[in-house]
């Protein structure tokens, strides 16, 4: 650390002190804990392999449960798998203090560390994705259902290990509650829902019945997404304040809220089911913009929130469970 | 090709487990002297992190990082009038946890527990990913922003292999740092607090040499006589695994149930 890093970081940990320590009861104001260093490469991957997993969920429940009808729809959703999963290496490999070291991610397998898991699942997942989202243009035969049968397991866990990941840290904001998995999947279900609607909406590929199909499955990810948020914010309370109240809070209430949650759903009870193009178009880019906003202000409320040091002095205080040393 | 490249996948022989090794900092013994803090730069020839004041107190180090693994607090408390000064002052040091979180987080295996049971970090496998970073309860791991990977506390394996004591055990001059068995560690704290208590020092006690709900012992544990959060110590730490499998299952169940949802809208859909 340089000496203006490390005047930064003391500068900042004595500024945002929302709720002073007891007298004495601190060391300085200094943070108990380091930033993460995960930044907006993290936030677009996040975002990107999400609705790349999303996609590709929703293009292999279409083709076993669908029937014929669906070929189109699985063929787009593929390609925007494909499209949407293409720039998540190279933002994991920028992220790294040692980029050219990436592949050292496959030297062991080690499912206790969530990010050692999800390189092996975007290993598993990009090789499936790459044949299917490639399959109509090259002139051999796959066993396409076998293909994304076996793509499916490193699927799902893309869309749930992002959550877990950053859950499995010291980090007040992300480890507090056990809701960041769930949320974050369900707005990675959410925004490739709504990154369909806009592709449909620009290139109609889907007709009446994949439109209603979608409409019902978006609208259900939305609900679990709101549910998920809610109880993460009530439970984190105290330790939720760099999210609601801190540097990212406009951007989590305008962006993540607003635009994520509240006005796709005023939209859609004002259209009702026969909505025109204009209002899919609006829907789903501001669905998809909310999303964005979500796990953007998440990663980077995580660095106010590890700085926080009443927040992490309120998350280690010693209870039954869980005593400490101290013995007065 | 690049040698290096291969050598990271090769696995020779684990070395043989040694008795678990550690330090014992007993706080009371320390006087500020930071000749730990000046050995351990020096032994492991790590940079100066700038000529700067924090203008606090007497401690311009503020905090561990990549480049500085001992790192002396100065706590200074007065009482009311002001008149009865107490300091407090802690040689401050990777904890060297019997499990730990930042081995856990590693993605690479870099960090492993080495033969003498302490936490080391690999350099040579590094690749700078910085889950350590934000995993460490205490603060301890940094990221380097020159070379770009994650340095602490090796408890000088270097040393220790030759059968030679870590540079700051062996530079301070108060034995406020002791290195050795941690078996024979504890035993001796213990029986410095009981002297302690008998001279009627009642508020000293061990952090960290036995483990404690959800957290490991800790290799490297201290003798404090306050509460941890004035040494900026985590009262109780949490280990961000504890709930790993619940974290997995949640965010898998969830996943699931929105897939079945999806599989049935189409079903319903279906022609």
């Amino acid at each position: 650390m340089t000496a203006e890093q490390l005047t930064e970081t003391a500068a900042l940990a004595l500024v945002r002190r929302s709720e002073p320590a007891a007298a004495g009861q601190d060391y300085y104001g200094l943070p108990m804990l380091k930033r993460p260093l995960w930044g907006w490469e993290i936030a677009l991957y996040f975002f990107g392999e999400g609705i790349s997993s999303g996609a590709y969920v929703l293009a292999t429940a279409a083709d076993f449960f669908g029937g014929p009808g669906y070929r189109r729809f699985i063929r787009v959703a593929r390609i925007l798998s494909l499209a949407t999963m293409m720039p998540c290496p190279p933002l994991l490999i920028a992220d790294l203090g040692r980029p050219e070291r990436f592949i050292h991610m496959l030297r062991v397998f080690k499912p206790s560390s969530p990010m050692n898991l999800g390189a092996w699942a975007l290993m598993g997942f990009g090789i499936p994705v790459t044949l299917l989202g490639v399959a109509p243009w090259v002139g051999v035969r796959l066993p396409v259902r076998l293909i994304s049968l076996l793509g499916l397991p490193p699927a799902l866990i893309m869309m749930s290990y992002p959550g877990v990941l950053l859950s499995t840290t010291s980090v007040p904001l992300w480890m507090h509650t056990r809701m960041l998995g769930a949320l974050l999947a369900s707005s990675s279900m959410v925004t490739s829902a709504a990154a369909l609607a806009l592709v449909s909406a620009i290139h109609p590929f889907m007709d009446q019945r994949a439109r209603e199909a979608m409409r019902q499955i978006e609208k259900s990810a939305h609900i679990c997404e709101a549910v998920t948020m809610a109880a993460f914010l009530i439970r984190g309370r105290r330790v939720a304040t760099p999210l609601t109240r801190g540097r990212q809070s406009r951007l989590f209430w305008y962006g993540a809220v607003g635009c994520g949650l509240v006005l796709p759903w005023l939209i859609n009870r004002a259209q009702g089911k026969k909505a025109g193009r204009g209002s899919t178009i609006a829907s789903a880019l501001l669905t998809l913009a909310g999303g964005l906003a979500l796990k953007w202000s998440i990663v980077h409320a995580g660095h106010e929130s590890a700085l926080d040091g009443d927040a992490n002095r309120c998350v280690t205080r010693a209870t039954e469970a869980n005593p400490g040393w101290m013995r007065h | 090709m690049n040698p290096e490249i291969l050598d990271v996948w090769k696995r020779p022989l684990a070395p043989e487990p040694r008795e678990e090794m550690g330090f014992f900092t007993d706080t009371t013994l320390c006087i500020g002297c930071k000749a730990c803090e000046v050995a351990c730069k020096q032994w492991n020839q790590l940079p100066a992190d700038g000529f700067q004041w924090t203008g606090m107190s007497y401690d311009n180090t503020a905090m561990l990082n990549s480049v500085t693994w001992r790192h002396v607090a100065f706590v200074e408390q007065f009482d009311g009038d002001g008149r009865q000064p107490r300091w407090l002052m802690m040689s401050d040091v990777c904890k060297h946890c019997v499990q730990a979180p930042c081995q856990e987080a590693c993605p690479t295996g870099s960090l492993i527990y080495n033969e003498f049971g302490d936490v080391y970090v690999q350099e040579d496998v590094c690749n700078g990913c910085a889950y350590c970073v934000a995993a460490c309860p205490f603060g301890v791991l940094d990221r380097n922003a020159e070379d770009g990977r994650a340095h602490k506390c090796t408890l000088c394996y270097d040393r220790q292999k030759d059968g030679m004591t870590p540079a700051c055990a062996k530079s301070c001059p108060t034995e406020s740092i002791q290195f050795g068995p941690v078996s024979e560690l504890r035993e001796r704290a213990e029986r410095r607090v009981a002297e302690l208590h008998a001279r009627g020092e009642t508020d000293a006690y061990l952090y960290g040499a036995e483990p404690s709900g959800e957290y490991s012992a800790l290799n490297a544990f201290f003798l404090l006589k306050d509460h941890p959060n004035v040494y900026n110590l985590p009262e109780a730490p949490r280990r961000p695994s504890a709930h790993l499998k619940k974290n997995y299952l949640a965010s898998f169940a969830v996943t699931l149930a929105m897939a079945a949802v999806s599989a049935i809208c189409f079903a319903r859909k279906a022609r």
